[in-house]
């Protein structure tokens, strides 16, 4: 032993020691809520025996401080993390255009029914004014209803892309703090930098649910980010921003890396959720409505220009034709001569004879026709098939998006257990120090105690 | 596995979430009655109740065609009563007129008698339903025959009219009044009835007895005309049953898919209520549970 005086010297950096463990698990308890904070743990080592013979040792020491943290389980989550943003986006984004349908029985399909309606009453009363006004009424709700449902899908896909442009400011926002924090993190010394690992690390989290990014942890601490095909968003200190470009034909945000256009290559992430609504789901609806809207048009103008007036001459077209399949449904409208004189509706297919009715029960009678989806569906059938497809991959990424967030919650659960804080933990922590420190200071005071007696002995 | 704080709460607060969201979804339910607001909520039943709905509103214009046209052959057919009993009557007087006892004031009677049926005839098969004459054809805004004298030939066209009351079955609306009133004759009804009055005027028994084989012949056509609105009236009842079946079995295939069962739901309410009650006493009780309050 190196003496009493030495023995208070040991028993001084031990309660140091202890307070340092104390230490830590006060700074553990005060971030119990920070988001992404590793849990510290204070490595203790026993000072070595010098060389003097019968010496047990020379008390302890702190080695150092550590984040515990399992780059593994971070891993995962970058990966997972995309996979749940993309289906609650679309999810999102298509919820917008589910409710944009409204009741299913109180609109677009119920117009329908109505139209054909319209025509059955007029198919019994061939002159009544009543019966033809009525005709006109419903021919332009249901034009109306089809062109709303158009404009509502479209909004749904503006609103979409909209979206896609504030997300590229979040990831470039994102990118440029991380490029912050890799410089600092490179230049720090290295035991400083806990915090602004773990900072980094919920850069790189928030960065995944954007999109789908590779990391390539590097030994100096930093993080380097890719995407979109190995297109660099962060290298060491510099973040390569995305630019927006307008595609020229939709006029919607096409995502840049330089001068390559990457927003193919975007497969997971809230931006890519997005981009699946904005670019396939919401145009094949719109789609389907135009095909909807162009063969009502279609089949409706050609029976009624065989048709005859309330004055016995040729019909005009009872809907303005169309010239193209493409955009029909946001043209749709009644010809604007029917519309403002209902006895040019044609009720009669017979020249000359007002009270005919074969026009009126033949438009009737398109309600049951199967002329859409090759001679399979009926125009309401065709429109239940658009609501059905709707709900069900709305449905589908409600539940790819739960699935998902099972696995990230999982995945952070296992995270959490490496480097969450437990408070029952730094209880018996704060118990385990605060009784080292105790036995310490008893310690110190009885070599204390026995350097009074060795000091009065020669009194 | 070590259990943190911030795992606890996160799995807590999503606990709460899903049984909050649950809990919401059955109150809904109940609330309201249905089981589907939005095609996500189950796209199949969806999709199956649109195609009922959009049948439902099929069978409910049938049925009001149906009424309709139920009321237009009653009209139809009254006038046909009217026409018969006008023609009965003439029949009467002309055989009233066979007699060779009359003085011309009373033949003059009887005449005046035979051209007030024909008047009474003419203002029955100028009968309008909803502003359209009935007995013209396909010319529904002519009236068939115009107000003499003489009343005029047959104005329509033979261009009868049907509408539907069911996918399979027409009923047909509109008459061709120059069939019925005059049909392969070489007179129709009036220019009949005329004649009839004169040679009753004139005490023609030749052409009474000739009178009374046309007039008989035109109470034939209309006769047969009736038994055929006859025969439609009597199975417009049944069209509408069975309509009203369809409908009916169209509903309950729409309510199977569509609405909530009540019981079910308030159950699986009851059930979500305690599950989200349970979630926060959970984590209420997670959370209060802590070494730390054991330190003194």
């Amino acid at each position: 032993m190196s003496g009493l005086f030495g023995m208070l010297s040991t028993t001084a950096r031990s309660l140091e020691s202890q307070r340092y463990g104390l230490d830590a698990a006060g700074q553990n308890i005060a971030n119990i809520n920070t988001p992404g904070y590793s849990r510290r743990v204070v490595d203790f080592g026993a000072i070595p025996p010098t060389s003097e013979r019968l010496n047990a040792g020379n008390g302890v020491e702190v080695l150092g401080v550590r984040r515990l943290r399992d780059r593994f389980f971070d891993r995962r989550l970058f990966q997972e993390n995309p996979a749940q943003h993309r289906e609650n986006a679309l999810a999102e984004a298509l919820g917008v255009v589910e409710a944009s349908l409204g009741s299913p029985d109180a609109t677009l399909n119920a117009r329908l029914n109505q139209f054909f309606d319209g025509f059955s009453g007029l198919a019994q009363a061939p002159t009544s004014s009543t019966a033809r006004a009525d005709v006109l009424a419903k021919g332009q709700a249901l034009a109306t209803e089809i062109r709303a449902t158009d404009g509502r899908f479209q909004q749904a896909q503006l609103d979409a892309d909209r979206r896609v442009r504030a997300s590229v400011d979040d990831i470039n926002s994102l990118a440029n703090r991380l490029a912050s924090l890799n410089e600092r993190i490179a230049n720090a010394d290295q035991s400083g930098t806990m915090t602004l690992r773990d900072e980094q690390n919920e850069v790189v989290k928030e960065l995944s649910s954007f999109l789908d990014i590779e990391t390539i942890d590097l030994p100096n601490g930093t993080v380097q980010v890719s995407f979109g095909r190995g297109k660099p968003l962060v290298i060491a200190d510099v973040a390569y921003a995305v630019t927006v470009q307008n595609e020229p034909t939709t006029g919607f945000a096409h995502l840049y890396s330089g001068v390559t256009d990457v927003t193919a290559g975007i497969n997971s992430g809230k931006v890519a959720g997005l981009i699946a609504a904005r670019d396939t789901n919401i145009p094949s609806y719109r789609a389907q409505l135009d095909t909807l809207a162009y063969t009502v048009v279609q089949q409706v103008n050609t029976l009624h220009d065989a048709g005859f007036t309330l004055g016995g001459v040729d019909a005009p077209p009872f809907f303005q034709p169309l010239a193209a399949v493409a955009g029909a449904a946001s043209q749709i409208a009644l010809d604007p001569t029917v519309a403002a004189n209902a006895n040019l509706i044609a009720a009669g297919s017979v020249a000359a004879t007002p009270g005919d009715n074969g026009t009126a029960r033949g438009l009737a009678a398109l309600r049951d026709a199967r002329v859409l989806s090759g001679n399979s569906a009926t125009f309401t059938g065709f429109y239940t098939n658009i609501v059905y497809g709707v709900g069900q991959d709305r449905s589908s990424a409600v539940s790819e998006g739960q699935i998902r967030g099972e696995v990230v919650q999982q995945i952070e659960n296992l995270r959490d257990s490496v480097s969450g804080v437990s408070l029952d933990e730094e209880a018996a922590s704060m118990m385990r120090f605060q009784r080292a420190y105790e036995a310490n200071a008893r310690f110190f005071a009885t070599v204390n105690d026995t350097l009074d007696v060795l000091m009065n002995l020669g009194r | 596995m070590r259990v943190t704080f911030g795992s606890i709460f996160r799995n807590g607060i999503v606990d709460i979430n899903r049984a909050a969201e649950d809990l919401a979804l059955r109150q809904r339910e109940v609330s309201s009655g249905r089981r589907l607001h939005l095609p996500s909520d189950d796209p199949s039943a969806m999709a199956a109740a649109m195609g009922e709905r959009a049948e439902m509103s099929v069978l409910d214009q049938f049925t009001q065609t149906t009424d309709s046209v139920d009321s237009r052959l009653s009209v139809v057919d009254s006038v046909y009563t009217d026409v018969i009993n006008r023609l009965t009557n003439a029949q009467t007087r002309a055989a009233g007129g066979r007699s060779t006892i009359l003085t011309q004031t009373q033949r003059d009677a009887l005449a005046g008698e035979i051209r007030g049926a024909a008047s009474a005839i003419l203002t029955a098969v100028n009968t309008s339903y909803r502003g359209m004459y009935l007995f013209s054809g396909g010319q529904s805004l002519t009236p068939p025959y115009a107000a003499g004298p003489p009343i005029s030939g047959y104005q329509g066209d033979a261009r009868v009219q049907s509408v539907d009351v069911a996918r399979d079955r027409a009923v047909q609306v509109s008459f061709d009044g120059g069939a019925i009133l005059q049909g392969s004759a070489p007179a129709d009804v009036f220019q009949t009835l005329e004649a009839l009055a004169t040679a009753v005027q004139t005490g023609n028994m030749a052409g009474i007895d000739q009178g009374l084989v046309s007039v008989g012949q035109a109470f034939d056509r209309v006769t047969n005309a009736q038994t055929q609105i006859g025969i439609e009236m009597a199975r417009l009842p049944e069209d509408r049953s069975r309509l009203v079946t369809q409908r009916q079995a169209a509903n309950a295939r729409r309510s199977s898919v569509e609405d909530a069962n009540l019981a079910e739901s308030i159950a699986a309410m009851t059930q979500a209520d305690a599950a989200h009650r349970a979630a926060l006493g959970a984590l209420a009780t997670v959370g209060r549970q802590s070494l730390m309050d054991y330190l003194k």
